[in-house]
C-alpha cells in the first residue's frame, strides 16, 4: 500500500503539471486579449505596453514562461513558497490571496459536505427501507427538487426568505471564525445548505438505489436467516457494500468544490477561490487564474487518491500492489 | 465517520483562517461612538494598476484620490454641473503665474499642507517634482504620462529610476516654488496639473517601489483623509514596510481622517470633510448590494442598480441622476466599404433608431439621446440646439436614410437600398452583454433596411475594444465603444478619437477607430497593416491644432464646437447615440448627496450621512 501511495503521489504531481500546462496554453497562447493591454489604461503607449509585458514576464517565449512558472511553483519566488507570482490587477502576491481564499472555500466545501452527507445518506436509507411508501415518495420528491433547482436561484431564494423577509439569517458575506464563531456560523449556514441540497439529492438517490440492489443480494438473505436484527443487517452488511460508490463520488465532489464553489460564493459574497477565479478570468488576470487552476487540480487529484485508499479499506477485495 | 472526519477538518480550516474579509454587513450611516461612516459596496475593485496613483487610470479611484486622499496643485470643486468643471488651486496657494509667451507656469505651494502618517511632514515642491519623475520612469508604467511628455521640457519617459531622472523643464528653486517650462503653449496645462498622478508623493516611501502598481498598498495621504492603518506603516527602511492594513485589494478599502491635515490650508468649496470614515467593500452579489442599500445596511454603491431597483426608486430622492460626460457611439471605419462613402455614413446616421437603443438600455434614467459628439456638459450644444441628422422622435427615418443612400456609389439603381456586394456580410462588432445584446437586433434591422446586411459578432467588452482598436483587423463598424473625458476640455475627446497622431499600430492601441486622417503614407510609416480605401480620408488635424492652441477666453470652446460640426457633417465617423447618466441608489442615511462632475462619480468630498 505504501508503494502504491507513493506512486500515486508522483502521478498527482504529473497530472497537476499537465493540467497547468494546458491552462497555460489556453490562457497564454490563446488569450482573448493581450494581457498587458488589458491593464494598460484607455490610451496605452508602446512604452507602457513594453513595461507591462516585461514586468508580467510576457516578453519571453512561451516555453520559457511556462518553465519559469513551474520552477517558481516548485522552489518558490520572492513572495514565498509555493510561488504564484503577483496579480496583474492588484500587483499583490497571488500566494497570500490564494491561501486566504482557499481556507474560506475549504470551510464552505467541507461544511456543505457534512450537511449533504447528514442529509443525503439518511434520506437515501430511509427511502430504501420504506420503498414505495409516502416517505419514499416524499424523499424522492425532495431529491428531484434538489437536483432541479439551480444553485443560484436557491441562494437568492434563501436570502430573500430567511434574511430579507424573516430576518432570521445573516445576510451575505463572511466573518472569520476567530472574529466571532457564532456570527461565522450564522453566515455559513445558508451557503452550506444551498450548496449541499444538490449533492444531498444526488446522494439520496444513489444510496437508495444502491441499498435496494444490495438488500436483494444472497448474503443479505443469509444474514437475516442467521437471526441478525434488521438494523444490523442494513448497517453492517447492506450499507457497507452500497456506500463504496458514495465514497468515490464524495471524493470527486469535494475535490471539485475545493477548486471553488463559484455560484454559491458569488451569491453569498464569500471571499473564496470561486469568486477569485471569476474576477481574475474576467479581468484577464492570468497569474491569479493559474493559481486557482493549480489548487483545483491538486485538490481533485489528492481527493482521488484519498478516495482510492478509503475504497480499499471499505472493500477488502480491493488491494493495491 | 466520513462526516465526522470532514467536520473536524473543516473546523481546523476555520480556526486556521485569517481575516478573510468579504463583508460581514456593516451598517450604513452612523457607526459606533457617533462616527459618521459612509458604507459602500461594489462588485469588484476594478484596478488597472493596483491603486498606485502614478499609473492608475480608473475613474472611480481618480475620484477617491482627488476628493479625499491626495492634493494636486490644482483641483476641482467636486460638485455637479458646470461648477464641477471649474478648476481651483488646491496644493497651490493661487492660480499659476503664466508667462506672456505661455511657456512658463510658476506655482507657489501653500504653507502647512502635510503628508499624513507615517511621513507627517510638510509637502514641498520637490515632492511634486518627484511625482513627475515617477511618471517619467518607464518601469512605473504611468498610463497618462503622454499628457506631460513633450509638453514639459525635458520630460521623457525613460528606463531610469525616478530619482535618477532629471527633468530640465521642472525647477524647484525652494521648498515652496515649482516652475514648469513648456515646450509649447498649452492652454489646458492647469487642468493637467489636477490629475492624480501629479499630486505630491514622498520619495522616502515611494522610491522603495520600482515597478508599476507596487506603491498602491502604501499610498501616503496629502489630503484630509488617509488609508486606515497608515500610522502603522514602518518606513524605517524598504524592507520593513508592510502593506497598509486598511486596503486589501480584493476585499476592502477603509479611509479615515488624516490627523496631520489642517483645514486652514483648505477651501471648504473643494472639501466639506463631513464624513469620518469611508468603507468600500467588495460584494460579488449585485442584487444583494442594492438590497442592503434599500435596507439601510449600506449607503450606496458606485455600481449600476439593476432594473428592478431603478423602477422602484425612479422619481424619488433615493435615486439621484447626474449627467456624466460620456458618449456612446457606433464607429464606422472610413477606409472599409461601404463606410468609405460619406453618403452611406450619413444614411446610417439617419436610420439608426436612437430612441430604441436608449429604451433598450433602460430609458431616460441611463442617459439622453446624443446628436453629436461633444456632450452638453463639456460645452457642446443640446440636441435641441444641434441635431444634424434629426428624425422624428429620434427613431430613425427610412425615407431620409434612403434618400441619402441613393447618392452613394454602392446604390447602383438609386432606390435607396445598397445593392453592392460590399453591403453583404458586413461585420458589426458589438458586446456580448446587456444592453448591447438588446441593441444588436435593432441595429441589424436598421442597417438591413438600407441594404447593409450586418453580421454581428458579440465579444466580451475588453476583447471588443482590443479587436477594433487593432488596426490590422480592419473592422468596418463597431457598436461597442464609449468615451469619457480626462478633464473638462474637448481636447480630451477629439485628440484621441480623431487626430491622425492617435492612429498607432499594435493590439488594442488605436482609439481613432474610424481612422480619420489616415493616408497611405501613414499606413506604411507606422506599419498599420490597413487594407481598404486609404485615399481621400478626411483629416481634422489642422482644426484640432487650431482649437488646441486657444485659451478658454479665446474661443476654445466655440472652436471645438465647430470641429464637432465639421466631424458630424463633413467627416461623419460616428453615429453618436447616447450621452450617459449615472443613477445612484442611496439609503435614507445619506443626508447630503453630491456628484463630482469631473470624475463622473459620487463626491466623497461633500457627501454627508446621518450622525
Amino acid at each position: 500500500m505504501t508503494r502504491y501511495i507513493i506512486r500515486r503521489l508522483l502521478w498527482v504531481g504529473l497530472v497537476v503539471v499537465l493540467i497547468v500546462f494546458l491552462a497555460y496554453v489556453i490562457f497564454f497562447l490563446m488569450p482573448p486579449v493581450d494581457p498587458a493591454r488589458a491593464f494598460a489604461g484607455k490610451r496605452p503607449t508602446p512604452e507602457v505596453l513594453e513595461t507591462l509585458r516585461e514586468q508580467f514576464g510576457l516578453d519571453r517565449p512561451f516555453y520559457v514562461q511556462f518553465g519559469l512558472f513551474v520552477k517558481r511553483l516548485v522552489i518558490g519566488d520572492e513572495y514565498g513558497w509555493p510561488g504564484f507570482g503577483f496579480s496583474y490587477a492588484t500587483r499583490s502576491p497571488v500566494r497570500e490571496e490564494l491561501f486566504q481564499r482557499a481556507l474560506v472555500t475549504i470551510q464552505l466545501s467541507l461544511g456543505a459536505a457534512v450537511v449533504w452527507l447528514l442529509m443525503g445518506i439518511p434520506i437515501g436509507i430511509l427511502s430504501a427501507i420504506k420503498r414505495r411508501t409516502f416517505v419514499d415518495r416524499f424523499a424522492m420528491g425532495f431529491a428531484l427538487f434538489g437536483v432541479s433547482a439551480p444553485v443560484f436561484w436557491l441562494g437568492l431564494m434563501f436570502l430573500y426568505i430567511f434574511w430579507q423577509k424573516l430576518g432570521i439569517a445573516a445576510g451575505t458575506g463572511y466573518v472569520p471564525f476567530g472574529e466571532n464563531p457564532l456570527t461565522w456560523l450564522n453566515h455559513m449556514i445558508m451557503p452550506w445548505v444551498v450548496l449541499a441540497l444538490l449533492f444531498a439529492a444526488f446522494y439520496a438517490r444513489m444510496v437508495r438505489g444502491n441499498l435496494i440492489e444490495t438488500m436483494g443480494e444472497d448474503y443479505i438473505r443469509t444474514a437475516r436467516a442467521k437471526g441478525l436484527s434488521e438494523r444490523r443487517v442494513i448497517v453492517r452488511h447492506g450499507l457497507r457494500a452500497s456506500l463504496t460508490p458514495v465514497v468515490t463520488m464524495f471524493g470527486l465532489d469535494v475535490g471539485t468544490l475545493l477548486g471553488g464553489a463559484i455560484i454559491t460564493e458569488t451569491v453569498f459574497n464569500m471571499p473564496g477561490l470561486g469568486t477569485y477565479v471569476v474576477r481574475s478570468v474576467f479581468q484577464g488576470d492570468l497569474p491569479a487564474t493559474l493559481g486557482v487552476v493549480v489548487l483545483g487540480a491538486l485538490a481533485v487529484s489528492v481527493m482521488n487518491l484519498i478516495v482510492d485508499i478509503v475504497y480499499a479499506y471499505l472493500d477488502p477485495r480491493v488491494r493495491y500492489a | 465517520m466520513i462526516a465526522l472526519l470532514t467536520a473536524l477538518t473543516m473546523v481546523a480550516a476555520a480556526c486556521g483562517g485569517d481575516d478573510g474579509g468579504g463583508g460581514g454587513g456593516q451598517d450604513g450611516g452612523q457607526d459606533g461612538g457617533g462616527e459618521k461612516t459612509l458604507s459602500l459596496a461594489m462588485e469588484s475593485f476594478v484596478q488597472n494598476c493596483g491603486f498606485d496613483p502614478t499609473c492608475e487610470f480608473v475613474s472611480y479611484w481618480s475620484m477617491v484620490y482627488t476628493n479625499v486622499l491626495l492634493r494636486p496643485l490644482m483641483n476641482y470643486a467636486h460638485v455637479a454641473g458646470d461648477a464641477g468643471g471649474e478648476i481651483y488651486p488646491d496644493l497651490a496657494a493661487d492660480y499659476p503665474e503664466v508667462s506672456a509667451d505661455g511657456l512658463t507656469y510658476t506655482f507657489t505651494l501653500k504653507d502647512g499642507v502635510m503628508f499624513g502618517p507615517p511621513v507627517s511632514r510638510e509637502v514641498t515642491s520637490q515632492d511634486v517634482a518627484y511625482a513627475f519623475q515617477r511618471m517619467a520612469s518607464q518601469s512605473q508604467g504611468a498610463q497618462y504620462a503622454f499628457y506631460y511628455e513633450g509638453v514639459i521640457d525635458g520630460l521623457e519617459v525613460q528606463k531610469e529610476d525616478a530619482l535618477d531622472i532629471d527633468i530640465s523643464g521642472i525647477e524647484t528653486p525652494d521648498d515652496k516654488t515649482i516652475i514648469f517650462h513648456l515646450a509649447e503653449p498649452t492652454p489646458d496645462f492647469a487642468f493637467r496639473m489636477a490629475m492624480p498622478a501629479t499630486a505630491p508623493i514622498p520619495s522616502e516611501v515611494a522610491d522603495c517601489f520600482k515597478e508599476s502598481g507596487e506603491y498602491g498598498r502604501y499610498v501616503v495621504s496629502s489630503s484630509s483623509y488617509m488609508i486606515e492603518g497608515s500610522e502603522d506603516l514602518d518606513i524605517t527602511s524598504c524592507d520593513t514596510m508592510q502593506p497598509i492594513s486598511g486596503f486589501e485589494p480584493e476585499r476592502t478599502l477603509s479611509i479615515v481622517r488624516n490627523p496631520d491635515y489642517d483645514p486652514a490650508t483648505d477651501d471648504p468649496a473643494l472639501r466639506s470633510n463631513n464624513i469620518d470614515k469611508f468603507v468600500v467593500e467588495v460584494n460579488t452579489n449585485v442584487d444583494d448590494i442594492f438590497n442592503k442599500v434599500v435596507a439601510g445596511e449600506l449607503d450606496t454603491s458606485p455600481d449600476d442598480p439593476p432594473a428592478e431597483f431603478l423602477r422602484e426608486a425612479v422619481g424619488t430622492d433615493r435615486l439621484p441622476i447626474n449627467a456624466v460626460d460620456v458618449l456612446w457611439y457606433i464607429a464606422m471605419n472610413l477606409t472599409q466599404p461601404p463606410f468609405d462613402d460619406i453618403h452611406v455614413r450619413k444614411a446610417v446616421n439617419l436610420i439608426v433608431d436612437k430612441d430604441g437603443l436608449l429604451r433598450a438600455a433602460g430609458g431616460e434614467t441611463v442617459g439622453g439621446i446624443a446628436t453629436h459628439i461633444l456632450p452638453p456638459g463639456m460645452g457642446g450644444p443640446t440636441p435641441e440646439e444641434y441635431d444634424p441628422y434629426a428624425t422624428p422622435d429620434f427613431a430613425g427615418d427610412l425615407e431620409l436614410a434612403k434618400a441619402e443612400m441613393a447618392q452613394s456609389k454602392y446604390d447602383s439603381d438609386g432606390d435607396g437600398v445598397c445593392d453592392a456586394p460590399e453591403c453583404k456580410d458586413v461585420l458589426l462588432l458589438s458586446r456580448n452583454e446587456a444592453p448591447w445584446t438588446e441593441y444588436n437586433p435593432i441595429l441589424e434591422d436598421n442597417l438591413g433596411s438600407i441594404g447593409i446586411e450586418a453580421q454581428t459578432r458579440e465579444l466580451e467588452g475588453g476583447v471588443a475594444y482590443e479587436t477594433m482598436s487593432t488596426t490590422s483587423n480592419n473592422i468596418p463598424i463597431g457598436a461597442h465603444a464609449g468615451w469619457g473625458k480626462d478633464w473638462p476640455d474637448a481636447a480630451t475627446f477629439f485628440e484621441a478619437l480623431f487626430t491622425s497622431a492617435a492612429i498607432q499600430p499594435g493590439p488594442g492601441v488605436n482609439n481613432n477607430t474610424s481612422l480619420v486622417g489616415i493616408t497611405p503614407e501613414l499606413n506604411d510609416e507606422r506599419e498599420l497593416e490597413l487594407t481598404g480605401n486609404l485615399e481621400g480620408v478626411p483629416n481634422v488635424d489642422a482644426k484640432f491644432d487650431e482649437c488646441g492652441a486657444l485659451g478658454l477666453d479665446e474661443g476654445r470652446v466655440e472652436c471645438f464646437n465647430e470641429l464637432d460640426v465639421e466631424l458630424m457633417e463633413n467627416v461623419v465617423p460616428y453615429v453618436p447615440y447616447r450621452w450617459d447618466q449615472e443613477a445612484h441608489l442611496i439609503s435614507d442615511d445619506i443626508t447630503v448627496w453630491e456628484f463630482d462632475q469631473n470624475a463622473g462619480e459620487m463626491s466623497w468630498a461633500h457627501m454627508d450621512v446621518a450622525g
